[in-house]
């Protein structure tokens, strides 16, 4: 996870939203680690129409002006990182996608 | 009255690869859906907004993209209101 270019912290956690592991600003950040495991429970009730039930999100991105934390499902575990947005690539509230 | 925001829907939906959007208000009420947006999602979609806004409540609201292999959605929340965007990859 270290090696993660521009990583300024991260969390790696159990389906129920233990921490396993940490670092950097996330370092032992439980109640980051509880907000990622609701989103991820409400993510599942989205539009059943557009997301067919079969169509399970792969990876949720939230992006502020400077960092964004980027989280995916691996192994049964949730991967949290949370990194700075380069400035020359900032161009405001926008996905970098 | 929502001419505006009619036209600020019909303006997304011609965007390129949009194949969904929907504006709700901070209760999770439904103000306009279009496409494969469906308007039971709106509490959903608002819900979400606002547990993303948790994470860093000082900071301006969030964009949050939930993407599966083929397809995005877009949640973004402006003041009281929420907009989402459903997209096809390009």
């Amino acid at each position: 996870m270290d090696k993660i270019p521009d990583q300024i912290g991260y969390l790696v956690l159990t389906e129920d939203g233990a921490v396993l592991e940490s670092g950097g600003e996330l370092e032992n950040d439980e109640r980051v680690a509880t907000i990622i495991t609701d989103l991820i429970t409400l993510s599942n009730k989205v539009d059943p129409t557009a997301f067919a039930p079969n169509e399970q999100f792969k990876k949720i991105t939230i992006t502020y002006d400077d960092h964004w934390f980027v989280i995916c499902l691996s192994n049964k575990k949730i991967y949290v990182v949370k990194r700075t947005i380069p400035i020359s690539a900032g161009e405001g509230n926008t996905v970098n996608v | 009255m929502e001419k505006d925001l009619d036209k600020v829907i019909e303006e997304i939906m011609s965007t390129p690869n949009v194949n969904g959007c929907l504006v709700a208000d901070h209760q999770g009420l439904c103000l306009a859906s279009k496409g494969s947006a469906h308007v039971d999602s709106a509490g959903v979609i608002v819900a979400i907004s606002e547990q993303a806004c948790k994470i860093q409540p000082n900071l301006k609201p969030p964009t949050v993209c939930l993407e599966t292999d083929k397809k995005q959605c877009l949640i973004q929340r402006h003041g009281t209101i929420t907009g989402a965007i459903y997209k096809q990859k390009a």
